[in-house]
């Protein structure tokens, strides 16, 4: 009906952000009667410090204390030397929403204030997050409206969620009541947040022989500091992790002092950096055949942060990947170089061409690529400069050999021998080059 | 409201009374062989000290700052000071008076004010033989050092007040280096002073949330505290505890907390010390989220200490985490009632005012009825500001 204008709505939705209480630090203006009643070395005097320790002593908190003591003393004075570090234990509730990252716990207090004067009744209340991707229902009392809450009452409630989407999110609460008027009253608010992301993992694989070295460096994003509670690499199937560490200049001292001074491991607000080194092995047997073609899956990095009083936050990376193992189609090798090569006089080089597919490759030509600089190949091939070779079957090989010709003394190489499949039209990666030693006569 | 009903009843803290009027200097003290006379103490009183010190005293554990303002303004114009160590005890009262009071461009430009810096000989007991004979060393006391190097943060200046304080930390190694001319009370007395710098400093990386460094100064302090008390050791133990908390070591607060329970039972206890257990295993509990033991324990330090306003605070928060608003509102304004000087503290005024914004839709009424009731009973000092009026 147009001209009516909306009640006035008995209940409100008022929210706190509950995430854990924080200690109280404040540098206090608290002293010792020592410091402030005399001079620093009047004590060297020895009737001074004859007496004034009794008198000054008179002065401290302990001597004075009683639950009666109407002063404030405890505002003044020290009790043990180590009030001066102001942290007293005091805990203090979260000032303000604060910021809120992918993999921590969203909690908040939830009370519905009945401000008004009547009874509001048969109350259904819902609170839901919704966020670009989904609607996640905290809590619904249809089944089990609250049954009143009365004028300046109050109807309290605490949810939780694990946060798992970035981007903007919203904490939807609604109400459904009677009140004084017939109608049924529905009361929407929406309390809006931005979850961002706290860490960004940048991953380094390096193979060295049998092992695969992976280099992991966390960096911090959030405006706290993050202590890192468990980094661990979980490994995929075949495959063992151990992490690496410098030695524990720690180690002498027995456990207890151990735990107590371990340095923390506590990656610095607003782009701190940590690195971790993970040593992997294959458990299987590893030999050509076992290989598989294509992505090289190592495993992935489950994190726990912790913040203040322990708050935690959970995250785990992608699969992370090793470098690709392809299998080459054929593989080239150098049987037999000789080991006396004459300036200028003709030499052979055997070589051998593998087929690694289980079907039949070829015809080949085989020939000493151009060099990229602009000298002259130091070894050049004597007499035709293309080879021909037939079809090779699958898994199967072909002996070659190639007649050379060096043109300089010394340490040279042979470089750029390659093959090309002529049906395929492929040219194949060159043989690395060989080292060869040219004489003279 | 049950708020209000709560405050009403409370009776005022008895005014300070007025100082005493003017009297002449007392003489200067003889340091002869009437030494051990215990007839013939020159110093009986805090008065023979300095003039008026008792009363400067008194008004400074009642918080009544700003009368002590008027009274070192009155002393000041009046020339009731004779001595030069008493126009250094007055300065050193008014510049906390004034800190207290949050005038800290007032105090430094006190500070400033001074013709020599605290190391020159004007300060020196000697330079004035026919005030304090036999008397040798620096009057200063030890609290003006401290307030130099405190200020600059007070303005800002953050960097100034860390570099001051690390300069000081050395003045007073350098004291206890040349230590073979001290008695043992006196290097007693710069032992402690150290430590009180060492603190003030961690009180400064922590506020900062550098706690690395933080965890070295206390592991040094630590290492100095072999010869203290059980007591002294257990809470100097508790800020490790409270400080690997904060940034999230569980494992390493709970190793810390079960050494300092192993100093309790080998040392006798007390009220002190076996709150102070209590409470650090009440924290343990909040965080492992277990609110209904730590309530609990709390609840035992209350039992032993009606005036633990630590325990009371923190129960009050972990009714909160409990779903119990009501209830943690009512600890708090019981408290506020019951023990006035024990729980009239800024943090726990900010701790029940954000209750209040939860709790009620139209907070403002019953913040300001808190707020009236804080101006008639809180010292000079209090920060009203923590009302958020």
């Amino acid at each position: 009906m147009s001209g009516t204008q909306a009640a006035p709505h008995s209940l409100a939705f008022r929210v706190m952000r509950l995430c854990k209480p924080t200690f109280h630090v404040e540098t206090p203006l608290r002293f010792d009667p020592f410091d402030l009643l005399t001079g620093e070395d009047l004590l060297n005097d020895p009737v001074a410090s004859q007496h004034l320790p009794r008198l000054l002593g008179s002065q401290s908190i302990s001597s004075n204390s009683t639950e009666s003591d109407l002063t404030f003393r405890s505002r003044f004075l020290l009790q043990d030397p180590y009030d001066a570090v102001g942290l007293s234990g005091l805990l203090v509730l979260p000032q303000s929403f604060g910021a809120i990252y992918l993999g921590e716990t969203f909690c908040s207090y939830v009370s519905i204030n009945n401000s008004s004067n009547f009874e509001a009744r048969d109350i259904v209340i819902k609170a839901e997050i919704q966020t670009e991707r989904q609607r996640i229902l905290l809590l619904d009392t249809s089944k089990t409206p609250v049954e009143s809450i009365r004028a300046g009452g109050r109807y309290d409630f605490i949810v939780e969620h694990d946060v798992k989407e970035l981007g903007p999110h919203t904490l939807v609460c609604t109400a459904l009541y009677s009140d004084v008027d017939v109608e049924r009253k529905y009361l929407p608010q929406f309390f809006k947040f931005i979850v961002a992301n706290p860490l960004s993992v940048r991953t380094k694989v390096r193979v060295v022989k049998e092992t695969t070295f992976l280099e992991a460096c966390l960096e911090n994003h959030t405006k706290s500091n993050l202590y890192m509670d468990q980094v661990e690499f979980e490994p995929a199937q075949h495959w063992t992790a151990t992490l690496l560490k410098a030695d524990d200049p720690h180690s002498g001292n027995d456990a207890l002092t151990r735990e107590i001074f371990k340095p923390p491991i506590l990656i610095r607000s607003g782009g701190g950096i940590h690195n971790y080194l993970y040593q992997l092995k294959t458990s299987a047997l590893g030999s050509a055949q076992m290989k598989v073609e294509g992505s090289n899956i190592l495993g992935k990095l489950q994190i726990t942060w912790r913040t203040n009083l322990g708050e935690p936050g959970r995250l785990q990376t992608q699969q992370i990947l090793g470098s690709p193992i392809t299998r080459k189609e054929i593989e080239l090798q150098a049987v037999e170089v000789p080991s006396v090569i004459i300036l200028e006089k003709p030499f052979t080089v055997h070589l051998n061409l593998t087929n690694q597919t289980e079907k039949m490759l070829g015809p080949f030509e085989v020939w000493l690529s151009q060099s990229d600089s602009h000298d002259e190949k130091v070894v050049m091939v004597n007499g035709l400069q293309t080879i021909v070779l037939p079809q090779v079957e699958a898994f199967s090989s072909t002996d070659f050999q190639l007649n050379l010709i060096a043109t300089k003394l010394g340490v040279q190489k042979i470089s750029g021998i390659t093959v090309f499949d002529t049906k395929e039209k492929k040219i194949h990666d060159p043989l690395p080059d060989l080292e060869i030693f040219v004489d003279s006569d | 409201m049950d708020a209000t009903d709560a405050l009403e009843h409370y009776p005022h803290a008895t005014p300070p009374t007025d100082p005493d009027p003017p009297r002449p200097p007392s003489p200067p003290p003889v340091a002869t062989a009437t030494a051990t006379d215990p007839l013939n103490n020159p110093y009986a009183s805090l008065n023979d000290l300095s003039h008026e010190l008792s009363s400067l005293q008194e008004l400074a554990t009642r918080g009544s700052w700003r009368s002590i303002l008027d009274k070192v303004a009155r002393a000041r114009t009046n020339h009731l000071l004779t001595k030069p160590h008493e126009h250094l005890t007055y300065l050193s009262f008014h510049l906390i008076a004034l800190t207290k009071l949050r005038r800290f461009a007032d105090a430094v430009a006190e500070l400033d004010s001074l013709d020599s810096d605290l190391d020159s000989p004007n300060y020196h007991y000697q330079s004035y033989p026919h005030h304090y004979p036999n008397i040798t060393g620096s009057m200063v006391p030890f609290v003006l050092r401290w307030l130099h190097a405190e200020l600059p943060a007070k303005l800002g200046n953050r960097q100034e007040t860390l570099d001051r304080f690390y300069t000081l930390l050395h003045f007073v190694r350098s004291k206890l280096s040349g230590s073979s001319k001290l008695s043992h009370f006196c290097v007693e007395l710069w032992k402690k002073r150290e430590v009180f710098v060492i603190n003030t400093i961690i009180s400064h990386h922590l506020s900062h949330k550098e706690f690395v460094i933080c965890l070295a100064l206390i592991k040094d302090l630590i290492g100095k505290s072999e010869g203290s008390s059980s007591e002294d050791k257990a809470a100097l133990l508790s800020k490790l505890g409270y400080v690997q908390m904060q940034f999230g070591d569980l494992e390493g607060a709970k190793a810390t907390f079960s050494v300092i329970e192993g100093l309790v039972s080998e040392g006798k206890g007390g009220v002190e010390m076996e709150n102070l257990v209590s409470r650090n295993k009440a924290l343990l509990y909040i965080v492992g989220r277990d609110y209904v033991s730590a309530v609990r324990e709390y609840d035992v330090c209350i039992e032993r200490d009606g005036g633990d306003a630590v325990a009371i605070n923190n129960k009050a928060l972990c009714l909160m985490y409990l779903r119990d608003l009501s209830d943690s509102i009512k600890v708090l304004e019981n408290a506020l009632e019951r023990v006035p000087t024990a729980m009239l503290n800024e943090t726990i005024v900010v701790n029940l005012c954000s209750m209040y914004e939860l709790a009620y839709v139209n907070h403002s009424d019953i913040k300001r009825t808190l707020s009236n009731w804080i101006s008639r009973v809180a010292p000079d000092d209090f920060d009203a500001s923590s009302t958020r009026i």
